[in-house]
């Protein structure tokens, strides 16, 4: 038990460095505009329609709190970091009364949805391909597939995304381009509107999967490969031990670990392919409204989801850094 | 360490041998960019172990002797193919050529009639899986019967052999090397396999770890009745295990006798320097090695392959290959001055 | 030289190598084109608009009434540049922490490690875009450029810590450790053209990244889309509706050019990868089942 205690003090720490030198980024990163940020927002989001006196003086003191305008630097900073903790980010400017947090809540469960789904579908497509890739190395099937998926792996995620769209969209439009669900969904007809999210949530994760796959897949492949040559595998192939059992075993499991640990790295890369994508595919989580929290001008939403953004994804990792002993018992060899 | 008195054990020399190994040719065959080449792993090996008998294999590095036993275990892949003879073994039910048989049945006499224990233990064993699973995986399927049963029988038979069957619970990573090395050879011997082939399984051990193993190895090769082919560049290690003793130079077998037979008069030149090596208490006579490095098996030397480093050579050496011949019942060596000196009759 | 003798066994035994040549170096004859585009790269109205390809208009023009292939060769060029400052910059802090921690070791690795795995770990984009926010349009390319580079580093320095580690152990490190010489010189003569090769596939992989946030952030018009570039193309194809007015070749052309220097530059990194590792050249050579 020592051994892992050790280990999970070591990732939480790891964890705090990561949430604490992010924020900080981004407190910079606020700090650094040339013009007055707060007016140049108020202006912004006023723009848009007729609002307040009042509603305005609110936005100001918000915003002068959230840019951290307010009382000496290190009370600007420790309030900054206050509100971040907190979740509390103000009032949203484009939809201002509503609470940037309930503006992130609601689309939170979208993204979150669609990211498990997906990134579990690609992870575990990828690698099982990749795998069988790396053991049968003769394989027609397996080497097409693999091209495949490696020909689409470096192109960004925005024009995978787009070209779906437009295939998906003009040439054969069979599937829903657009929202989470249908505008005319009854949300109280649980199972109909289930299937609903889930026509609609085919081609962003299709998307996703598209550009990821190619990705496990050369890792896999080339993990196995190696594993295939090692002593546990080739004494096993020695005593007669089954092929489907060395292949599950003994060269997938142990593949399984640095796959683990990809998975962990890769989460903000990730991360960063389902904000875009939604924003094609106008689909109401985390993305898109960060980028109409952009073009509205709307300064506390942005800071709330990027500092969200930076938790989230730090969190993700401390759970998948958490699960690894799991997969490899060699935990202290790290 | 002088050799010790071999308990009593009765090797059955009338009986048909159980391994018989013919004229066996092994190369690496490589093509790159248009160019053939080939390494002469293992060139015309011919040798055979009997029942109830511990045959040990000895020689430097790159002597060819794992390559031997990997072949004999049909454990190799291209580029290193079989150019020619044979392996065969004589097993309870029956006789069975190594290569003409299907990989579905050299599988099935895996580990039942056949077993290996694999040099550097470190790694034999999964990594990710507990010790037990690997039992499973290698035994369960010749010894059958359900679980609880196959777990008692493999508890008693670690129990037999010293080992505390908590250690199934633990994994590979958790065990020192001496005891991981003692699991492999459990493992291999469980099936009460016929025919046990060891690959330096005492050659990453400290001294004393590797008294146990072998104390171990015998007491097991005793009850069992299995033979060993054990291989090894330890000289002391065969002087204290082995009835007979083979060795290997440059892919090719140079000497084989029993082992009291090699160390008291060892025939051929490079027999004799491996044992002169081995270091003795209460002698200080400087050690010397011996010049040169092992050749080149891609191009080896022409004729005997040891002449440029040997301190007897002659030009007949170099031009015709020594055959492997008897010069003492049971004792064979390939070397022309051997063999001149033996019989009597002259070099030409 | 080494380094071409390398190249040219790459190219005769690699197929994909070749590949990925041919598709960026046709990348690269469409940027140096640019120069000669009879057409000043910011105009618009300079042409018909909304023909399609034909002979006059060999890819077509815009709704903008610009020349689609000329304004493509600038468009290219811009982001080709784009993506070599950027892989270029993070090749330098790459470098300097991957070989410093792989060779340092203790707690300087910790460190770096710590600092590393942070930027490996923090969603980039979000941070980006805020970037922007903040700016607008104070925001150049230079600058752009800087914050790219000092957010793209991190993935590729524990590679080549990977390598500085395993170089720490080796006979000629400590001969010149023990002859006196400095890390700095040890790092810089000994080690680095060791890391070299690894260093070139990650640049790939680095220019595509950098390039896929140019053209990602640039067609959600986050960038100063007067200058043209891949996604300030697609940009204003989408402001313009050009999918729906049927003016499929503003967006095709663009689309097809990028994903031809993704996929070459990909190609390029893998075959890299590929003769590095010594085990897939056994494999090339006839070895292995």
């Amino acid at each position: 038990m020592k051994p892992f205690l050790a280990y999970l003090a070591k990732r939480l720490l790891q964890f705090a460095v990561v949430v604490f030198i992010g924020v900080n980024i981004t407190y910079v990163i606020t700090h650094s505009t040339p013009i007055d940020p707060v007016e140049q927002s108020v202006t912004a989001a006023t723009s848009f329609g007729v609002t307040s006196p009042e509603a305005i003086e609110m936005m100001r003191a918000s915003l002068r709190q959230l840019y951290g305008l307010e009382g000496s630097p290190v009370e600007q900073y420790l309030s900054f970091w206050r509100r971040v903790l907190v979740g509390d980010f103000g009032p949203s400017l484009s939809a201002f009364p509503t609470p940037v947090s309930t503006l992130i809540w609601r689309a939170m469960p979208w993204t979150v949805g669609l990211l498990l789904v997906s990134t579990l579908m690609t992870w575990i497509i990828g690698n099982l391909i990749g795998g069988l890739a790396g053991y049968h190395r003769r394989n027609r099937l397996l080497k097409l597939v693999g091209i495949v998926s490696m020909g689409i792996h470096p192109i960004p995620y925005y024009i995978v995304a787009f070209v779906l769209l437009i295939v998906f969209g003009f040439v054969w439009p069979v599937l829903p381009i657009s929202g989470g669900a249908g505008m005319s969904a009854d949300r109280g007809d649980t199972f109909g509107f289930a299937l609903d999210v889930l026509v609609h949530s085919i081609l962003p994760s299709l998307s996703l999967m598209a550009v990821g796959i190619g990705g496990w897949f050369m890792g896999m492949r080339a993990l196995v490969s190696n594993i295939v040559t090692e002593d546990y595998v080739t004494y096993a192939e020695l005593g007669g031990v089954g092929r489907r059992r060395i292949l599950g075993s003994y060269v997938m499991r142990n593949a399984l670990g640095p796959q683990v640990t990809g998975l962990a790295l890769q989460l903000g890369a990730i991360f960063n392919g389902a904000i875009i994508t939604e924003q094609v595919f106008g689909y109401p989580g985390l993305g898109s409204l960060l980028i109409s929290g952009v073009n509205s001008g709307d300064y506390s939403l942005v800071l709330g989801i990027t500092s969200v953004s930076i938790i989230a994804v730090s969190a993700a990792v401390l759970v998948i850094d958490l699960l690894f002993p799991l997969v490899d018992p060699r935990v202290e060899v790290r | 360490m002088t050799p010790a008195p071999l308990p009593t054990r009765r090797p059955s020399p009338a009986a048909a041998p159980l391994l018989e190994v013919s004229d066996l040719k092994a190369y690496y065959q490589m093509r790159f960019f248009g160019v053939t080449r080939e390494v002469r792993a293992v060139d015309d090996v011919t040798f055979a172990v009997r029942r109830n008998e511990i045959y040990g294999l000895a020689g430097e590095s790159s002597s060819g002797k794992t390559t031997l036993i990997k072949t004999i275990a049909r454990a190799i892949r291209p580029p290193l193919n079989v150019v020619g003879g044979s392996v065969t073994f004589d097993f309870q039910d029956g006789r069975r050529d190594v290569y003409a048989m299907t990989p579905a049945q050299v599988d099935a006499i895996r580990w039942s009639r056949l077993s290996y224990v694999s040099q550097g233990s470190m790694n034999v064993l999964n990594p990710v899986r507990r010790i037990r699973s690997s039992f499973v995986d290698f035994a369960a399927r010749h010894i059958g019967g359900t679980r609880q049963a196959f777990f008692a029988a493999v508890a008693a038979h670690l129990r037999r052999l010293s080992l505390d069957p908590k250690v199934l619970d633990a994994y590979p990573h958790e065990l020192s090397g001496g005891m991981r090395q003692r699991l492999t050879i459990a493992l291999a011997t469980i099936c009460r396999p016929e025919f046990v082939i060891a690959d330096e399984p005492t050659t990453a051990l400290d001294v004393i770890v590797q008294k146990g193993v072998l104390a171990m190895l015998r007491e097991i090769q005793q009850e069992i009745g299995s033979s060993i082919l054990f291989v090894t560049h330890d000289m002391a290690v065969h002087a204290n295990l082995t009835d007979r003793l083979g060795i290997m130079y440059a892919g090719r077998l140079v000497e084989e006798g029993p082992t009291t037979e090699i160390f008291r008069r060892p025939f051929h030149p490079y027999t004799a320097n491996l044992i002169s090596s081995l270091p003795r208490i209460g002698d200080d006579v400087r050690r010397s090695g011996l010049p040169g490095a092992p050749p080149n098996l891609a191009d080896p030397p022409s004729g005997c392959r040891f002449h440029p480093r040997c301190p007897l050579a002659v030009p007949r050496c170099r031009e015709a290959v020594p055959p492997l011949e008897e010069l003492e019942p049971g004792h064979r060596v390939a070397c022309h001055v051997a063999k001149a000196r033996a019989t009597g009759a002259a070099l030409s | 030289m080494r380094i071409l003798a390398i190249l040219r066994d790459l190219l005769r035994y690699n197929i994909e190598f070749a590949a990925g040549l041919v598709l960026v170096g046709l990348v690269a004859v469409m940027a140096l084109l640019s120069f000669a585009s009879p057409y000043p790269a910011l105009d618009v109205y300079v042409v018909p608009p909304d023909v399609p390809p034909s002979w006059d208009y060999f890819l077509g023009t815009t709704s903008r009434g610009q020349d689609v292939f000329w304004q493509l060769t600038v468009a290219i060029r811009n982001t080709l540049t784009f993506g070599l400052v950027v892989a270029a910059l993070s090749r330098i802090i790459a470098l300097v922490v991957g070989l410093v921690a792989g060779y340092k070791g203790g707690w300087v690795d910790r460190v770096l490690m710590s600092i590393n795995d942070t930027f490996v770990v923090i969603p980039l984009f979000p941070i980006l875009v805020l970037f922007y926010f903040i700016m607008r349009d104070a925001m150049s390319w230079a600058m752009l450029a800087l914050i790219t580079a000092a957010l793209g580093w991190a993935y590729d320095a524990r590679l080549i810590r990977a390598m500085a580690m395993s170089l720490r152990t080796r006979e000629f490190t400590r001969q010149a450790y023990f002859s006196g010489a400095s890390t700095g010189r040890i790092l810089v003569q000994e080690h680095l053209p060791f890391v070299l090769p690894i260093v070139f596939s990650t640049t790939m992989n680095n220019i595509n990244w950098s390039i896929g946030i140019e053209v990602t952030l640039s067609v959600l018009g986050f960038t100063d889309i007067n200058t043209p570039t891949i996604g300030g193309m697609i940009y204003w194809a989408n402001q313009h509706t050009a999918l729906v007015a049927g003016v499929w070749w503003w967006i095709a052309f663009p689309v097809a050019l990028v994903v031809m220097l993704f996929v070459g530059l990909f190609l390029l990194a893998i075959s890299m990868n590929e003769y590095i590792d010594p085990r897939s050249r056994l494999a090339r050579m006839g070895g292995g089942a």
